[in-house]
């Protein structure tokens, strides 16, 4: 088992998410960052699942640990790897290297402080975290109380139950994601966007500034939605008169209409896009100017509020392509022992 | 307006929506309805998830089994099957409600705005027992189910009974859950404790979403709602409230639900016998649709 000494800032049980829960409003919730989820869940000899939203299965749950502060004491000897955030993770003490696997001994502490770089650490178990499945997945849904450890974010005193551990797993310590691949996450991101189904609705130079802006998260930013501050962008006019009874007097307001299960940029008013993250409603009523591809989920994940981001417009088809270079690294050839 | 022909919209890499029109129309979420079914009777390689709503169906879809333009053209060939639609399943559901409850104005005053149910009642020239009257008249068709969990968009069946009001300018941070609210015309319930702009007009005592699944009703969904849903509600006292309440609490209570099928055909003939006209149009609009 693993015991919570200090919950920190916002920590949760999370695997690759649900499946099937767009027609009855539940998100897919899962890891933000499912890249470096299921690279630590293949580093501890965990299945690490399949991609976001289109998985065959969620894989191991693990802990996504965002931004600071979360302290952990072993209950048996456990093989465990961190990846994604550089949250400075120590052992008893001493410094840990990131995406490697290693033994956290019986009593051995590990601790996280501030976010150097990322956002979102994640911690993978061999075994991984053993709550009960709820509706196909171990994902927490914290504003549904549903899924994950009580439905909630983790708290000091909290014991966490660990999957049965293989009988190799001490063998699989110092296996590392090969270097060449280990992302680093720097102060100014790029997220890689298809073209929204309303980006027709705004005006050609706001659509052009959307591609041309530093855009700043907001702090007010959560896994439902990553809020962009920037310039004010404007619809074109011309609106359909019946439209204010419809769906609101404000040009932004749309009859509401399903999201893409994550991804979508909506722009309420023509301020602040919100991509709308892993925990987002199923449906919204506001223009969307683009939807982020799927691997770049994981780099919305990473960025830090007041760092700044730039939206790179892409094909459906480069997308694709993207979806299928991703999946071919996780594999166990992407790890070196 | 209702397209010619519906449009995919592309949702990046992972989704598409196809879109029927970008208006509240009843008769369009039938056609809507109805390729949903046609879709699980017969779902096209790589599709995943469907999320049906007012104007449009979501699709999830697997790009690695599947591509984009295959799976267009297998949606296409099931709309081209559809046909007139004539009889949809629709459940005929009871929902009792306390109208103008405490709770409602209680988080209305906690926010700094005025009494919700008084603010509908001006809004619409009624007097709030007016509003309750309306709201109690006919049956509320459900559009889709969404949002947050177990949350569902429905709209009123008869167009003279037709009411709403504005959502707030500035949504709450939250609402208690089970309370009814309006969205513009569309009329629905938080199933949680939820932030949102809905104007607070009535609470009701049944759950419409039960992560336990404790209640008979919510064996194979923590869900109750469902797309074609006909909800009709039912004014309770405060006593009555309380004794359902317990009920509910207790996993005891027996959800008055009746399996039913729903004339698509006479319910589009008795709209046109009032005048209804069958789509929005603005002459004077110059958006384009893609």
């Amino acid at each position: 088992m693993l015991e919570i000494i200090k919950g920190g800032l916002h920590t949760t049980v999370q695997d690759m998410g649900r499946q099937g829960g767009q027609c009855l409003g539940i998100p897919p919730s899962g890891a933000q960052d499912g890249f470096a989820l299921r690279i630590a869940n293949l580093l501890v000899g965990n299945p690490p699942g399949g991609p976001l939203i289109i998985r065959d299965d969620p894989g191991a749950a693990g802990l996504e640990i965002t931004m600071a502060g979360l302290k952990v004491r072993a209950g048996s000897d456990l093989l465990v790897a961190t990846t994604g955030a550089d949250l400075g993770a120590t052992v008893d003490g001493t410094p840990i290297p990131r995406w490697q696997a290693f033994m956290l001994r019986r009593g051995q502490q590990l601790a996280f402080g501030m976010a150097a770089s990322g956002a979102r650490a994640y911690l993978a178990i061999h075994g991984g975290i053993d709550v009960p499945p709820y509706l196909g997945s171990r994902a927490t849904h914290v504003r549904g109380r549903f899924g994950g450890f009580k439905g909630r974010a983790l708290l000091a005193g909290d014991i966490l139950p660990i999957g049965r551990a293989g009988s190799a797993s001490e063998t699989l310590a110092g296996r590392r994601l090969r270097p060449e691949l280990v992302p680093s996450y720097g102060r100014e991101h790029q997220v890689r966007v298809v073209r929204g189904p309303e980006a027709h609705l705004f005006k050609a130079e706001s659509e052009t500034a959307f591609y041309a802006t530093a855009w700043k998260l907001n702090p007010r930013s959560d896994r439902t939605g990553m809020r962009f501050i920037g310039p004010e962008l404007g619809f074109r006019p011309g609106r359909p008169s019946y439209l204010n009874e419809e769906a609101g007097a404000d040009p932004s307001n749309i009859v509401i209409d399903p999201g893409a299960p994550v991804g979508t940029i909506q722009v309420p008013s023509g301020v602040e896009p919100i991509v709308l993250g892993v925990d987002a409603p199923s449906v919204g009523g506001y223009a969307r100017i683009g939807v982020v591809i799927s691997t770049d989920m994981s780099i919305i994940g990473q960025i830090q509020p007041l760092q700044h981001a730039f939206f790179v417009q892409i094909s459906h088809d480069d997308a694709v392509t993207a979806l299928k270079r991703q999946e071919a690294l996780i594999s166990q050839s992407s790890l070196v022992s | 307006m209702i397209y010619q022909k519906p449009i995919f919209r592309t949702m990046a890499d992972t989704a598409l929506n196809i879109e029927f029109g970008d208006e509240t129309n009843i008769p369009l979420n039938f056609k809507i309805l109805a390729l949903d079914s046609a879709i699980a009777a017969n779902p096209p390689s790589g599709l995943l998830e469907t999320n049906p709503q007012v104007r449009t169906l979501g699709i999830v879809y697997n790009p690695l089994v599947t591509t984009r333009p295959n799976l267009i053209s297998a949606l296409s060939d099931l709309i081209e099957s559809l046909g007139k639609i004539v009889k949809l399943p629709s459940r005929k559901v009871i929902i009792p409600a306390l109208y103008d409850d405490p709770w409602s104005r209680e988080c209305a005053a906690a926010f700094g705005v005025r009494d919700n149910m008084e603010y509908i009642a001006e809004f619409n020239h009624m007097t709030p027992a007016q509003v309750i009257e309306a709201h109690t008249a006919c049956d509320y068709w459900v559009t889709g189910v969404g949002f947050v969990p177990g949350a569902f968009m429905s709209y009123a069946m008869d167009p003279r009974r037709r009411i709403g009001a504005p959502l707030y300018r500035t949504p709450r941070s939250w609402t208690p859950a089970r309370l009814l609210n309006f969205g513009g015309t569309t009329s629905t319930i938080y199933p949680i404790r939820v932030p949102g702009g809905g104007q607070l007009f009535g609470r009701t005592p049944i759950n419409i979403f039960e992560p336990e699944q404790r209640n008979a009703i919510f064996k194979d969904s923590p869900v109750f709602a469902k797309a074609g849903d006909r909800h009709r509600y039912v004014s309770i006292s405060r006593d009555e409230y309380n004794d359902i309440r317990a009920e509910v609490e207790a996993g005891t209570y027996e959800y008055q639900v009746s399996e039913d099928l729903l004339d698509c055909a006479e319910y589009i003939a008795w709209l046109e016998s009032l005048g209804e006209p069958a789509e929005k149009r603005d002459p004077g609009s110059s958006w384009l649709t893609e």
